[in-house]
């Protein structure tokens, strides 16, 4: 097992008071809640926190942690001869477990896997019943992906009971196929995916966060997309027609008379495609660019243009 | 490794969009919501969580509120009144968000 030291995780001293460790928890729990926080980790970070919580916040757990002895974080550690008998642990083995589910079902207490915070139980009339654990991951997907639907391998290790009663982690690789349709930020779901339940319990969900990685060309807001389309001075003043491309291949589209920068050329249907039907939008937003190298020749058709053109775009400024 | 530690494959599952459109069953909804009833009837009230058309079923992104809603409960301590005041902020930001996304987009400059 290795060791968690979460004194240091809740950034208290080992004799702080219980009210020093909670309002240290709510201070971290303000700052890295993943529904609140914008830090970077921010829901690693909360675990940690929340974890060291659970067992720091009760007289009898804190006993027992502090009954293992003290060793350097992630340093593996069995505890103390008798530390079972004493604080009436009743599991046999120690090797597949996680520091966490140690204090878990610390006491003899219920099963109730990590991260199946506060579910209350069922009616329960037929005896003991808890719902299984809800699995929530994140999966880095392409734009390409979002278009055709990718299938994710799923790496999941929670503990479950087994029959015996007896709490174990298991690890099992779970794919799932994510429809087209999905996109950046959505949540998936897969009903009864999730940890199995125990005693009479339902199993829990399986949730799946979509991120997606940034893509070189375009831009994406919901199921529409965003594509900078650089164009000459000369483009833009005369109008011109241009080629981009689009996800299905390169279309051609026309810049009007006189377009200006920021200014959107919408085409239709050539976002990414809804879980129902239809598909989101392309927008080209216009950017002019100016040569930075000019030939001679060049630049004698600029300072005549110059010379002869009436056009003041500083009018308004008097 | 033991026998319990080796990875179970399972088959493949396609899973659901969790949208406006698609709905789910109120005691579906309430079992993944993590509620409890009560909490949930509050939050219906408050009306941060409103349910789909067809009487009795929520809109699945609903659930992802109602998620959301029993974990800050669970973090915080929070009442069915503070859960609500919460979820009616996060919304708000999540729409400020998503317009940021949406201007952001609009600028010229790398993504």
């Amino acid at each position: 097992m290795k060791y968690k030291d979460y004194y240091a995780t809740l950034g208290v001293a080992r004799d702080a008071s219980a009210d020093d460790i909670k309002k240290s928890y709510r201070k971290l729990a303000r700052k890295y809640h993943p529904d609140v926080s914008k830090e970077k980790d921010a829901e690693e970070k909360f675990k940690e926190v929340q974890e060291a919580y659970e067992t720091l916040k009760d007289a009898e757990k804190r006993a027992a942690y502090d009954q293992l002895g003290r060793y350097q974080p992630g340093e593996d550690f069995r505890p103390p001869p008798g530390w079972e008998r004493q604080f009436r642990f009743e599991q046999g083995s120690f090797d597949d477990f996680d520091l966490a589910d140690l204090f878990e079902h610390f006491g003899g207490g219920p099963f109730q896997g990590r991260g199946a915070r506060g579910r209350r139980g069922g009616p329960g009339a037929g005896g003991f019943a808890m719902r299984g654990q809800d699995y929530e991951v994140t999966a880095h997907l392409t734009l390409e992906d979002l278009c055709r639907g990718a299938e994710v391998s799923l790496d999941l290790a929670a503990p479950e009971m087994t029959p015996d009663g007896a709490v174990r982690r298991v690890p099992k690789t779970v794919r799932v196929r994510v429809p087209k349709g999905a996109t950046d930020g959505q949540r998936l779901r897969v009903p009864g995916k999730g940890g199995s339940g125990a005693g009479s319990g339902p199993a829990g969900d399986l949730y799946l966060n979509i991120a997606l990685h940034p893509h070189p060309l375009y831009k994406v807001s919901g199921h529409d997309l965003y594509l900078e389309l650089p164009v000459t001075p000369w483009e833009a003043v005369l109008g011109s027609e241009v080629e981009v491309p689009t996800l299905d291949g390169r279309v051609k589209v026309s810049v009007r008379p006189g377009s200006r920068p920021g200014q959107k050329l919408r085409l239709a249907g050539k976002g990414l495609p809804k879980p129902r039907e239809g598909h989101g939008d392309l927008y080209c937003v216009l950017q002019i660019v100016t040569p930075s190298v000019l030939s001679e020749r060049e630049k004698q058709l600029y300072v005549e243009l110059g010379r002869i053109s009436g056009f003041n775009p500083r009018g308004h400024l008097g | 490794m033991t026998e319990a530690m080796r990875p179970v494959m399972t088959t493949e599952t396609v899973l659901l969009i969790l949208d406006d459109e698609s709905t789910v069953a109120f005691d579906e909804f309430l079992a993944a919501s993590g509620l409890a009833r009560d909490e949930l009837a509050a939050l219906v009230e408050f009306g941060v969580l409103e349910t789909a058309g067809a009487p009795g079923t929520f809109s699945t992104r609903a659930l992802v509120h109602a998620r959301r809603a029993a974990r800050l409960r669970d973090d915080f301590e929070l009442n069915a009144a503070g859960m609500a005041l919460a979820l009616a902020y996060l919304e708000r930001i999540d729409a400020l968000e998503q317009r940021l996304r949406e201007l952001e987009c609009q600028l010229l400059g790398p993504a």
